[in-house]
């Protein structure tokens, strides 16, 4: 589903170069739920970002379905509406309601007919559980409500593949339960995704794999027994030492 | 309120001290004025028709040629019977009508200006702001040197280099000068204030329209510009009556707006205190007008927050 291949991001700024990604290989296979954890800048955010093109790759390549995001005649608008994106900070569109929300971009990307995706947001309101809530603007919701209108939303565009920042890191304590209730559904129902968070018995929980990263690098990959009951690396060990 | 009454008070008895004569009663007539149209008769010939209808009587003249011609006048002024002879020149008769004055056509050129103006300034402000925030080296150095020459130079100097030299060049009026220079102005303003208000919107917001799969285009319109705009209606109201208020500048080009009406009306009334109240006054009417629209605008707006 997505390939990496010695995949590198490094941002130039202020006279020094910071390499956010370096050299990371992995391949997310499809329906598969793999979970990203390490430490705070560690480079999660980026290597989530450069999977749907929202980073430039400074080096290595990323296959999407086959198709490489490094090539430069790639169309990333087209890979973009397969891969769903869900952010720490929520992002919804603040001047629009919680359904235009879910309308808009099947109407201007998918070129969806009005009815047909308001039909489609509604049904996923249903899903994610805030049906009443769907003329209301998104400053008006909660944080945990926020976020499952911005999953709603990534769906809409009936993505292959979501990717979630730090889905819950945003939230209230009493709120992360009702998202990672609906990111759980999700992959019960068989989407793949990849999802970056501090949430270790969520990871435990739904995650096929767990990949650690330090420093840019993949330390250490495997399934969430290997990983949480018997690590290999010193770093991983120390990682889970401070959060477990 | 009292310090209002202070003031009032303070500016009469000041005026009273230099002896000046206030002809306030002079004042109306340089907005309305009842303008007596005397018809005459444009051949000879005999009244053939009488007709009066209310206040106006139409008057039909008749000659030995069989052409006949009617004019359209007020009834008390008509004092001619049926079958009168009248010579080419003769007066049938006059008719009053209420007619803008000097003042209100200049009230009219200065919004028709500012309004024009404020459509070219938002025009290309909006354009000249997305250059600006491109990712397009060349569009975006373009759009700084533009802002730049306009903002370092001062309008009057602008107005003049439209007039005689742009307008003597591709041979264009006074007026379209004078509009041209006020929007290229008001543009370089407005550009900043959309950059402004593009680069206040969250990064956020863009990614997140990127990553459903709109583009660029796409997310700037339905996305990033519908919320820049939002957050510069402020101060975008602030420039267009700036816009307004500059505006008086082009009576030194000879456009007969609002300033220029003032200071004709003065020449022939010595009224100068009270049409300069008077011009001021009508000034702050527009610039009032235009407040309260965009506070609306901006109330009708806020429904999101
Ligand atoms: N746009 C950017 N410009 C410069 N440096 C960046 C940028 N984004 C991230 N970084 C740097 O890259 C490193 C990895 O960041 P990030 O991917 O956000 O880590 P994480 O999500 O694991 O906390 C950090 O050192 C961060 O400072
Ligand atoms: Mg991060």
């Amino acid at each position: 589903m997505i390939k990496t291949v010695d995949l590198e991001k490094v941002f130039f700024g202020r006279g020094q170069e910071v390499r956010a990604v370096d050299g990371i290989t992995s391949h997310i296979k499809s329906g598969e739920v793999v979970v990203v954890i390490g430490p705070s800048g560690s480079g999660k955010s980026t290597y989530l970002r450069c999977l749907n093109g929202l980073e430039t790759l400074t080096g290595g390549h990323v296959h999407v379905d086959g198709v490489d995001l490094a090539d430069r005649k790639t169309d990333m608008n087209k890979v973009r509406r397969e891969v769903g994106m869900v952010f720490q900070q929520f992002n919804l569109f603040p001047h629009k309601t919680v359904l235009e929300n879910l309308v808009l971009a099947q109407m201007k990307v998918r070129k969806r007919s009005r009815a047909d995706a308001e039909i489609k947001g509604r049904a996923l309101l249903v899903k994610v559980g805030i049906a009443e809530k769907e003329q209301e603007y998104p400053t008006r919701l909660s944080g945990g409500q926020q976020q499952r209108v911005a999953i709603a939303r990534a769906l809409a565009m009936d993505p292959k593949v979501m990717l979630f920042d730090e889905p819950t890191s945003a939230l209230d304590p009493e709120m992360v339960g009702e998202v990672l209730e609906v990111m759980k559904q999700l992959a019960r129902e068989g989407m793949t995704m990849v999802v970056v968070t501090h949430e270790m018995g969520f990871a435990r929980e739904v995650a096929d794999r767990v990949l650690f990263m330090d420093y840019g690098k993949l330390v250490e990959e495997g399934t969430p027994e290997h990983f949480f009951t018997n690590p290999q690396e010193e770093r991983a060990k120390l990682f889970l030492g401070q959060v477990l | 309120m009292l310090v209002l009454a202070g003031i009032v008070a303070g500016l009469w008895v000041a005026t009273k001290r230099i002896d000046y004569t206030w002809r306030w009663n002079r004042v109306p007539q340089y907005f309305f004025y009842n303008n007596q149209d005397v018809k005459s008769a444009t051949f000879a010939g005999t009244v053939a028709k009488l007709e009066s209808k209310g206040n106006v009587t139409t008057v039909t003249v008749h000659n030995e040629n069989g052409e006949n011609s009617t004019y359209i006048i007020d009834t008390d002024t008509a004092n001619l019977k049926a079958d009168e002879y009248l010579l080419k020149g003769d007066s049938v008769g006059s008719i009053s009508q209420w007619k803008a004055g000097p003042l209100m056509a200049g009230l009219w050129v200065t919004l028709y200006i500012s309004a024009a103006a404020s459509v070219i300034g938002l025009f290309i402000g909006v354009i000249t702001g997305l250059c600006r925030v491109s990712q397009n080296l060349t569009l975006r150095q373009l759009s700084i040197t533009y802002i730049e020459i306009i903002r370092g130079t001062p309008l009057l100097v602008q107005l003049f280099i439209f007039y005689f030299f742009l307008g003597t060049v591709l041979n264009i009026g006074r007026m379209p000068s004078g509009i041209f220079a006020l929007g290229i102005f008001a543009g370089a303003y407005v550009a900043e204030i959309i950059r402004a208000g593009i680069q206040s919107i969250s990064k956020g917001q863009m990614e997140a329209a990127r990553s459903l799969g709109m583009n660029a285009s796409q997310a700037m319109v339905y996305i990033i510009l519908p919320q820049a705009f939002k957050r510069t209606l402020p101060p975008l109201a602030g420039q267009f009556i700036s816009l307004i208020k500059d505006s008086s500048l082009v009576s030194v080009i000879a456009i007969t707006d609002l300033t220029k009406s003032g200071r004709e009306v003065i020449t022939s009334t010595f009224a100068v205190f009270e049409i300069w109240f008077v011009v001021a006054l009508l000034y702050l009417i527009l610039t009032f007008s235009l407040s309260q629209v965009i506070a609306w605008v901006e109330r009708r707006l806020a429904v999101s927050d």
